[in-house]
């Protein structure tokens, strides 16, 4: 069953671009990626399945409702975790916590406590007194207090150091065996990998590829750099380089295939210095679309 | 009821400042009075003025060596405070989670925004039924002095009914200004815009008869002091024109905010 099934939706805000014809599905109990640089329309995407922002253009169902008309029901059974948290200033974190509740029914005490204690909140603390990390982890328990089905997260690792961002996708790992769908919205292709199951390119609005994670991986560049002790740079132009660059002694290309061709290569010839790493997500759209 | 109970957590510290105020003014103003207070020489010097300027004001009206009349004359500035306090009660209520960016929290709740500001308007009534009770509280205790006789009570009385009409109408105004604009940063000064434009037809219109019909643009004259003064009693009239202003801003408030996507 489709979680999430957005047709043809289209957001123009004013003159100004949001979206334009996104469709694609999330089905129940899946990861799914939503990737693309900033400014692509992720949020955009998100806010209108929220109803907090409406369509131009086109639908989007959320446990097979129209969002646009049935958004207080949808919404009963979502946890959103924005990219930016904001609540009210003035309360204590467990205060705020006990207000989101307070709007869905059943007591949540018991896994304010759970979830805060995983992701080391303090709950007797003022909003106004917390670092934007952990405001993000009172948003992370805010979304998650109610046991939603449907879980957004808008670039959620922001702010979280490396430790905290592991414990956070345990948890969401944890909830996602539990049967819960994840809409992963991020601009680091890295995070999405680890998680997600399928991914779904958005770039200027418009979506590019929905594709599985291991077939957007095999279709993955590698960026390469040399530091060369005199040998012809030349001779790195094999099949699957692209982009090729010489310049005093440095040599930098993207390569697209099997990793051995190009390590075999590396070790035929005198190197001081080599780098192999993922391009970035704009270098990869450069070269996906070329 | 939790967003009801949230707001009026969040709106008690306007509401003591705004009391501060009113019960300063009404300090300083019954303080001058005492220099008023029975002395003919205050009666003379206000009939040596021009009637086009006693009338804008509405000194006309009243005996100013009387606590009565003395109350008719302050009453348009306890109107036009409570005015600016109700509408800013109304519009920040709704523009401030825009302007704090709480609303990416407060509306993913599983609530309807039409609750939303159901309970954010209850609570901004209860701040302007506690503002007309602490000026007429406060009214009453800086009086005794003057042994005030039955007709000021019931002035008063009518006064404070006035001054909550008047709340309802600009909470109601500022209730639609918060839902309706977009740019959230205005709603506030655009209320108070309103409100003072309001007050200045408010006096133009009391200057010369041409310009009488002036009064119904302006619910300032709905609640004349000096009518009230005259005929004691609220005109009706004015009573169902202020509910058909209310209920008209009310139902745009709904309407468009329910529409409209949420600057964040």
């Amino acid at each position: 069953m489709s979680v999430i099934e957005v047709n043809q939706l289209t957001k123009y805000y004013g003159k100004s671009r949001g979206i334009v014809d996104v469709t694609f599905n999330v089905e129940e109990g899946e990861i799914f990626g939503f990737i693309g640089p900033n400014g692509a329309g992720k949020s955009t995407t998100i806010r209108l399945l929220l109803s907090l922002i409406h369509p131009t253009s086109g639908s989007a169902k959320v446990f097979g409702m129209d969002v646009v008309s049935r958004g207080p029901e949808i919404r009963r059974d979502i946890g959103y975790l924005p990219s930016e948290v904001y609540y009210y200033e003035g309360m204590k974190v467990i205060d705020l916590l006990k207000y989101s509740a307070s709007f869905y029914p059943g007591d949540h005490t018991q896994r304010i406590q759970e979830l805060s204690e995983t992701m080391e909140l303090e709950l007797h603390r003022r909003i106004s007194d917390l670092s934007y990390g952990n405001k993000k982890k009172v948003g992370i328990v805010q979304g998650l207090l109610h046991s939603p089905k449907l879980l957004f997260l808008d670039e959620p690792t922001s702010g979280l150091d490396p430790l905290m961002q592991r414990k956070f996708f345990d948890l969401i790992r944890k909830e996602n065996t539990r049967g819960v769908t994840v809409f992963f919205s991020s601009h680091i292709l890295g995070e999405v990998q680890r998680l997600c199951t399928r991914v779904g390119i958005i770039r200027e609005g418009r979506i590019v590829e929905i594709s599985n994670i291991r077939t957007l991986q095999q279709n993955n560049y590698k960026k390469v750099s040399l530091t060369v002790d005199g040998s012809n740079p030349l001779s790195f132009d094999m099949p699957g380089v692209t982009n090729l660059q010489a310049e005093n002694g440095t040599v930098h290309f993207f390569f697209k295939g099997d990793i051995n061709a190009v390590l075999q290569k590396i070790s035929s010839v005198q190197v001081t210095d080599v780098t192999i790493e993922e391009p970035t997500l704009e270098e990869i759209f450069m070269h996906y679309y070329e | 009821m939790n967003i009801f109970l949230r707001e009026l957590k969040a709106n008690l510290k306007s509401l003591l400042i705004w009391s501060g105020i009113i019960i300063l003014l009404i300090i300083l103003a019954v303080a001058k009075f005492s220099a008023f207070a029975g002395d003919p020489a205050t009666i003379k010097m206000l009939d040596s003025m021009p009637p086009g300027l006693l009338a804008a004001f509405g000194l006309n009206a009243f005996n100013m060596t009387t606590i009565s009349g003395f109350y008719g004359v302050m009453f348009i500035y306890f109107a036009l405070m409570a005015a600016i306090a109700a509408a800013m009660w109304g519009s920040e209520s709704i523009s401030k989670e825009e302007r704090n960016k709480t609303v990416e929290f407060s509306l993913v709740l599983p609530v309807s925004r039409s609750r939303v500001v159901t309970a954010k308007a209850l609570a901004a009534l209860v701040n302007c039924i506690l503002f007309v009770l602490i000026t007429w509280g406060a009214s009453l205790v800086a009086v005794q002095p003057y042994k005030p006789d039955a007709a000021y009570y019931q002035f008063l009385l009518l006064e404070m009914q006035g001054m909550f009409f008047i709340e309802l109408i600009f909470l109601a105004v500022g209730l639609l200004l918060g839902c309706v604009m977009k740019r959230y940063k205005l709603s506030g000064s655009t209320a108070v815009a309103i409100i003072l434009t309001a007050y200045f037809l408010s006096i133009v219109t009391a200057m010369d008869k041409s310009l009488d019909w002036l009064k119904y643009l302006t619910p300032f004259k709905y609640f004349d002091a000096g009518t009230l003064f005259r005929t004691g009693k609220l005109d009706p009239a004015y009573m169902l024109l202020s509910a058909a202003i209310i209920v008209v801003c009310l139902a745009m408030a709904y309407v468009v905010y329910n529409r409209r996507d949420l600057y964040i």
